[in-house]
């Protein structure tokens, strides 16, 4: 109480002090009421919803009534608006307006494992949750005008900085003090995958902002359970104070605000907050409509920016060489976006986020001429918007109670109208002078005995407003000097009308009536004569229609698109998802990758994606296609187990020693060309490992190339969990640098250490949740339960052998190290991977039962290679260890097949083994070989026709099927070249033909991330390259 | 006195890693002598490169060169053929294939032991005007990673120097050499040019615009460092004039720099000009017409589009991306293996390269993919063999015929495939050469265990 008051006293000295250096302000008494009528009307009340010649009556800042018939209250001051419309103000849910904060920089340089704990904040220093911004708002009324001048009223604001930002404030734009314009002092908390000026190095990866999410949540959850638990004071089990998981208390009765840049993103933070079960609205991108019925599976609301894009330079030939179909086809597409969102059903606000805002109307107005509604356009400007922003009870609408924020427009705001005044909590501002449109048109003008001819015309330009007339008689005719409208809508200029008899400069000063206009002309003698003037034609002149609106409208003509949409939405995706084919492969040779090794002339039926019947002489079954495979070989697809693509945002979280909460699983790139090029190398399916920047390295997705599809139904459906782990220079930071030799551990003794470090504390954490579990319902109550920790979670999924290692290791000391540290821990290490002096373990290998999967003459290229020998695969599969050749490079992966040929060429090994090292023993090694592998009855049919002995340097792939679905075939792929080539030539057109309106549009440079390797060094977040090795 | 001091300190330290390294980075394979006796290598499949494939074919080397090419060959110095003699080692090489020796153009051999361990590395100098450094200075004949490079087939490579700009001169070497005055093959100077380009155009506004601001300035500064060796080239001629009018010193201010760029304004070098794009190509061409220089590009990804503008320079290519992603998004994905069909269809004369040390003996793989991608696998062995001798202008190496060295490769396969290759014996000059190499011993070693 005490210290509430103290408050109030301070601030009220502070206003006073302030109030004191302009005026001092009466104080005495309220203000007096003010009541105003907008008459004669045409109010759009909400979407939808018309009323013609109706009154909207305003007192103070709120909507008082709206009179559809019927008389005006007395005492209400009149505003006649006969020939304009009033819409509801529109509202900006996604904006930093009117925050005035900033975080302080620090200026660390890398490495930055921890920051400073103030105040009871998080430790990691991309979140914020603690922020509550209505704290720091105050009225910036030059920015204001960004909003105010497109006819928006109030936006939610929040500072856009870091993970979890804080929670939002709604506010009016009206220039009044902060307390009176905070519509919604606590609106929405705010979030995105960029951890922005944080500079704490974790997360430098977009799989570690994901990760860190996943841990907040947790955590926030746990501290608001257990917090107020009244627990035995004698045992020290207290919770520390912590304001940022305190606040994020009850997210699933908030509409989350998450920002994201681009499609994928905002489809990673969908599922998220959808496992979450929170509720959200999420920022578009332009690009919705490329996965739009994705998007509508997971029913999130979104907030659209009409971020168009600038039209790619294809200049020259040179030039738009370097531009991709994916950027020429989101040049033509991305007006269409709110069009396609809206028919799908999606709700949706719009915001000006991200573009100019003079860009607005004319970008709103494209989307319109490309098939948005005005009814859908108005929604996400008012109701929707005002949904997300937590106002929609008071404003959005115009409605008896509700703010008096509202727009005066002369004509369709959504076609060619224009804004002339915008009403914040009942006060005017003026956009173009109402007076100004008034007084326009033309007049028989009297003034003593004379009658001269006057003809106003509007000249504004944007908004500055600007007329031009002038005064005539029979074919006399005279311009006005400096014509000026003052605010009370007082006309006045200069004119030399001795050609009328009056000598010398006469100066004019006329207004508004009823009937048409009146005034004074004072002329050279200072002899003042009245006037008085007759409206003769009241018309609303063309040129009132601004440059842009005219070019929108020419625009109209090219709504035809040539672009295509396929999946993924790039070159080279499909027009549609292939089917599950019924196929028999006739007379090939099988190289089943199973006990029947090699078989020449045999036959394959394959359906409902399954390989049906091996054997030969088949006969077709009906309702089968049969493919002529003489000459050509059949072989199951090609499986590697270390690679590095089809990943956005960083391969490595390699801030912390252990990272292995980060899931590659989160971080699919479904775009990626690199899925088609695997293909067409014969590979069907890769396991995506986190790089090997720490020992513990993050956990690993099984994948196919299931080209087309959503990066979730890429993911290889029941394949066991994985997670990288590493050993040897990139984890011990050989080669990162001096700056990086604080981190434990620094050599490959501390390597073993560390593991042992973590696995004890995994144990230990296991341990703690078992006990608490234990614990009877009411000893749960006054117990503090374990902190979550999806971290060490992995890691006891390792030693409970429910999550398969596979370790980065190359020199025979770490490899025999890591095979004794596992056994000791009762585990089994599925796969060591690279492992380039195994043959020197190969022994202990095949013990212990490890998979080794290795290069096949990769040496010399760091240290540790340097007894690198490409006999090493037959080494090891002499001893009996299931050996395989990987690529962990994205152009090697697709010549895989000839990788495995070369233990033909360096040590003798038969075909069928060979063939097997690229196949069946790489399935056994990700523990999929009941499902893939092999050419076996059963067996998922992923499988590949090649035209030549598939180890050979002239084979090549003629068709890849995933599932029974032909995702490549090498014919296609030669008409699709085609196709590409006359898109392209039609865009490229279509570009140099259009005008400089169609061309204009945001500088995109496409998301430029490098071909990840084992030892990127990725920073996610600003995008600064360390160099790809 | 410091200043010596830490030399001193620095030369130990120096010292030391020499010590701890030598072992790893000088292999113990002895160099074989010359050739003493005559080679007689009898019913091979002979892949002349200039002749076609000759069946059933004998091939005779002496002193270092081809003698004769036919069927029923004796030798020149002793009638007998059918068995060894002291003057002739005869080999039966019925069934299997004979390859002239596999050029490896645009690699780091002997530059680069351990491509992220320092002071193992010795392919790049700093700075973007360094014409007078040559890669011969620096080649380590010892190193462990060549006879594992010769093992494929590969006899002889190119040392290229990398960098920014003009990153210096290569040499050609054959691989077997105590020294690199052995291992030199006499070729016109080869001068080496790295083309500038954005190599990860950033996503930031401004740093882009930064990036295309560094990237013109980069190239208007190698424009003014190849003018200012024209004018010192001018200045010299001029010179050489008045010396033998006024026999005057030479001036001491000469520019090292400048004067080593000489042979090339004079036509007696070739500049290897590293360039992928048909902006960069162009750029190269325009700069090679104001000199006359002879132009070989390296890289070329893009050249098959510029045939008639490479033909007015006389310009060939060294293509070393066959085993490479396509550079652009859209391109087919096979367009780097199509690459060396296109530049033959185009008529452009080229090579395959590989630019790489460990890796470049992937070499005849990369010829072996252009096969299945166009190219006949006769112009593929060509494309690395003969081709690429004659874009370092060297008449008698590449083929096998009457007057050629005797650099040929001896395999149980198809040299260009992986599946088949097994190569039986080398001869570099009439040397046969050790296939034993650090894996080979490492092999052995571990399959006793």
């Amino acid at each position: 109480m005490q210290i509430n008051n103290k408050i109030i006293i301070s601030c009220s000295i502070i206003a006073s002090l302030i109030s004191l250096t302009v005026f001092a302000e009466n104080n005495t008494g309220t203000t007096p009421n003010k009541l105003t009528a907008l008459t004669h009307a045409e109010l759009i009340i909400a979407p939808g919803k018309h009323l013609s010649n109706a009154t909207l009556l305003v007192e103070n800042n709120r909507i008082k009534a709206i009179i559809e018939h019927g008389n005006i209250p007395a005492g209400a001051f009149e505003i006649d608006l006969s020939g304009y419309t009033i819409y509801p103000g529109f509202i900006d849910p996604f904006t930093d307006y009117g925050i005035e904060f900033k975080y302080p920089k620090l200026g660390l340089t890398r490495p930055v494992y921890d920051i400073k704990r103030i105040g009871g904040n998080a430790d990691n220093g991309a979140i914020h949750s603690e922020k509550e911004w209505f704290n720091y708002v105050y009225p910036d009324k030059e920015r204001a005008k960004e909003w105010i001048n497109n006819g928006f009223t109030s936006v939610q604001s929040s500072k856009l900085d870091g993970i979890f930002r804080g929670t939002g404030v709604s506010l009016s734009l009206a220039d009044k003090t902060a307390n009176e314009i905070i519509y919604r002092a606590r609106s929405q908390p705010f979030m995105a995958f960029d951890k922005g000026t944080s500079e704490q190095d974790y997360p430098e990866s977009l799989m570690g902002s994901i990760a860190l999410i996943r841990q907040t949540f947790a955590d926030a959850n746990w501290y608001n359970e257990n917090k107020n638990k009244p627990t035995n004071s004698a045992i020290n089990n207290q919770i520390e104070f912590n304001i940022a998981f305190e606040r994020l208390d009850n997210l699933a009765d908030k509409q989350i605000i998450f920002e994201t840049q681009n499609l994928n993103d905002q489809l990673r933070a969908a599922h998220l907050l959808k496992a979450h079960k929170l509720p959200a609205n999420l920022l578009g991108n332009g690009q919705e409509y490329s996965r739009i019925n994705e998007l509508k599976a997971l029913n999130y609301p979104l907030i659209l920016p009409l971020n168009y894009p600038q039209a790619p330079d294809v200049g020259t030939d040179d030039a738009e060489r370097e531009v991709s179909l994916a950027e020429l086809r989101q040049w033509e597409r991305a007006p269409t976006n709110p069009a396609t969102v809206a028919k799908a059903g999606i709700p949706f606000a719009l915001t000006q986020f991200g573009i100019k805002t003079e860009d607005f109307w004319p970008r709103l107005r494209q989307a319109i001429n490309q098939g948005l509604s005005e009814d859908q356009a108005l929604a996400a400007l008012t109701t929707q918007a005002a949904k997300m922003a937590g106002t929609d009870n008071f404003t959005g609408k115009l409605e008896p109670g509700y703010m008096a924020d509202f727009v005066i427009t002369k004509g369709n705001i959504f076609k060619d109208g224009q804004i002339y005044s915008v009403w914040l909590q009942g006060q005017a501002q003026t956009v173009r002078s109402l007076a100004q449109a008034k007084l326009l048109g033309d007049y028989q003008l009297n003034l003593d005995n004379l009658t001269l001819d006057l003809s106003l015309q509007d000249v504004s330009k944007n908004d500055k407003p600007k007329i031009e007339g002038n005064l005539s008689s029979g074919d006399n005719s005279i311009t006005l000097n400096q014509p000026q409208l003052d605010d009370d809508g007082k006309l006045s200029f200069t004119v030399d009308l001795s050609a009328a008899g009056i000598n010398g400069m006469s100066r004019f000063t006329l207004w508004m009536t009823k009937d048409g206009i009146q005034g004074r002309m004072t002329d050279a003698k200072s002899h003042t004569t009245n006037v008085t003037g007759i409206a003769i034609a009241h018309t609303v002149a063309l040129n009132s229609i601004d440059n842009e609106s005219k070019k929108t409208l020419k625009n109209e003509a090219s709504v035809n698109l040539v672009s295509h949409l396929t999946f993924p939405n790039v070159a080279y995706g499909l027009s549609e998802v292939p089917k599950v084919e019924k196929l028999h492969i006739k007379n090939a040779t099988l190289w089943t990758s199973d006990k029947q090794g090699i078989v020449e002339h045999a036959d394959l039926l394959m359906a409902n994606g399954r390989i049906e019947k091996i054997g030969q002489q088949l006969s077709t079954p009906s309702g089968y296609q049969v493919l002529d495979a003489t000459g050509k070989h059949l072989t199951a697809g090609i499986i590697d187990e270390h690679s590095h693509i089809a990943i956005n945002g960083g391969t490595n979280e390699g801030t912390d020693a252990v990272t292995s909460e980060v899931r590659i699983g989160d971080v699919i790139n479904p775009d990626d060309i690199s899925l088609y090029r695997a293909l067409a190398g014969g590979v069907t399916s890769a396991q995506l490992l986190h790089g090997s920047a720490n020992p513990i390295g993050g956990q690993a997705q099984l994948i196919k190339m299931k080209w087309g599809e959503s990066a979730e139904q890429l993911k290889f459906a029941n394949a066991p969990a994985s997670i990288k782990f590493a050993l040897g220079e990139n984890v011990k930071q050989s080669n990162w640098g001096e700056k990086f030799v604080q981190r434990f551990p620094q050599t490959r003794m501390g390597v073993k250490a560390f593991f042992e470090e973590t696995f004890d504390a995994a144990l230990a954490y296991e341990d703690a949740l078992k006990n608490y579990d234990d614990l009877r319902a009411s000893d749960k109550k006054k117990t503090i339960a374990p902190r979550p920790s999806y971290r060490l979670q992995a890691v006891a999924e390792v030693l409970n052998q429910q999550r398969d290692v596979h370790i980065h290791s190359y020199v025979q000391s770490e490899i025999l190290m890591f095979i004794r540290l596992a056994e000791a821990y009762h585990f089994k290490v599925q796969t060591f991977t690279h492992v380039l002096e195994g043959y020197k373990v190969a022994s202990e290998l095949a013990s212990h039962g490890a998979g080794a999967s290795t290069f096949a003459d990769w040496w010399a290229y760091k240290f540790e290679v340097y007894d690198a020998i490409p006999q090493n695969a037959c080494l090891m599969q002499n001893k009996g260890v299931t050996t395989s050749i990987n690529s962990d490079d994205y152009e090697m992966q697709r010549r895989l097949n000839q990788e495995a040929a070369k233990s033909m060429m360096y040590c003798n090994m038969s075909k069928e083994d060979a063939w097997n090292m690229v196949t069946i023993n790489p399935a056994k090694q990700l523990r999929v070989d009941e499902f893939v592998g092999s050419l076996t009855t059963g067996k998922v049919a992923d499988i590949v026709l090649w035209n030549a002995e598939p180890l050979s340097i002239y084979a090549k792939v003629t068709q890849a099927w995933v599932e029974g679905k032909r995702y490549f075939d090498r014919d296609q792929d030669l008409l699709a070249q085609q196709v590409i080539v006359n898109e392209r030539a039609a865009l490229i057109q279509k570009i140099l033909n259009s005008d400089e309106q169609a061309k204009a549009g945001e500088k995109v440079t496409p998301l430029n991330e490098p071909q990840w390797h084992c030892d990127t060094h990725y920073q996610a977040w600003g995008q600064a390259h360390q160099g790809a090795k | 006195m410091q200043h010596s001091s830490k030399l001193v300190f620095f030369a130990a330290l120096l010292g030391a890693i020499c010590t701890t390294l030598s072992p790893a980075i000088a292999n113990d394979i002895v160099p074989t002598p010359k050739q003493s006796r005559s080679i007689l290598i009898k019913n091979a499949t002979v892949h002349t490169v200039s002749q076609g494939v000759l069946n059933n074919t004998d091939v005779l080397i002496e002193n270092g060169k081809i003698t004769a090419v036919g069927s029923q060959l004796t030798s020149q110095t002793s009638s007998k053929a059918v068995t060894d003699t002291s003057e002739t080692h005869i080999i039966d090489a019925s069934g299997k294939h004979l390859y002239p020796g596999l050029i490896a153009l645009d690699t780091s051999l002997g530059l680069v032991e351990i491509e992220m361990s320092r002071p193992t590395v010795d392919n790049a100098e700093v700075g973007y005007m360094n014409p007078q450094v040559s890669t011969a200075t620096a080649y380590n004949p010892d190193s462990e990673l060549i006879p594992t490079i010769r093992f494929n087939g590969i006899t002889h490579a190119q040392i290229v120097p990398n960098g920014d700009g003009l990153a210096g001169q290569s040499v050609l070497v054959n691989l077997d050499a105590w020294t690199i005055e052995d291992a030199l093959t006499p070729t016109a100077g080869q001068f080496h040019v790295y083309w500038p380009h954005i190599k990860y155009m950033p996503e930031d506004e401004k740093k882009k615009a930064k990036a295309l601001e560094k990237n013109q300035q980069a190239i208007n500064d190698l424009n003014i460092a190849f003018e200012d060796g024209y004018r010192y080239f001018l200045s010299d001629k001029a010179k050489s004039k008045d010396k033998n009018k006024h026999e005057t010193p030479q001036s001491a201010t000469n520019n090292l720099r400048c004067q080593a760029m000489l042979p090339l304004y004079q036509g007696k070098a070739t500049l290897f000009a590293h360039a992928d794009s048909v902006g960069q190509i162009e750029q190269v061409i325009a700069l090679t017409k104001k000199y006359q220089f002879k132009l070989v590009i390296v890289g070329g990804y893009d050249a098959w589009r510029l045939a008639s503008s490479l033909k007015d320079v006389n310009a060939g290519v060294i293509y070393p991306h066959t085993l490479s992603l396509p550079r652009r998004k859209d391109e087919p994905v096979d367009l780097p293996f199509k690459i060396p069909s296109l530049l033959a269809n185009a008529g452009i004369p080229f090579a395959l390269g590989f630019s790489s040390d460990w890796n470049s003996r992937n070499l005849p793989y990369a010829a072996g993919y252009s096969a299945a991608y166009g190219l006949t696998p006769e112009q593929a062995l060509k494309s690395i063999t003969l081709d690429a001798a004659k874009l370092l202008g060297i008449e008698d190496l590449g083929a096998i015929a009457v007057g050629y060295q005797g650099s040929v490769v001896l395999s149980e396969g198809d040299i260009l495939d992986p599946m088949t290759n097994k190569i039986d014996a080398i001869w570099i000059e009439g040397r046969q050469i050790d296939l034993n190499n650090r894996h080979q011993q490492l092999y052995q070693k571990y399959l006793k265990r």
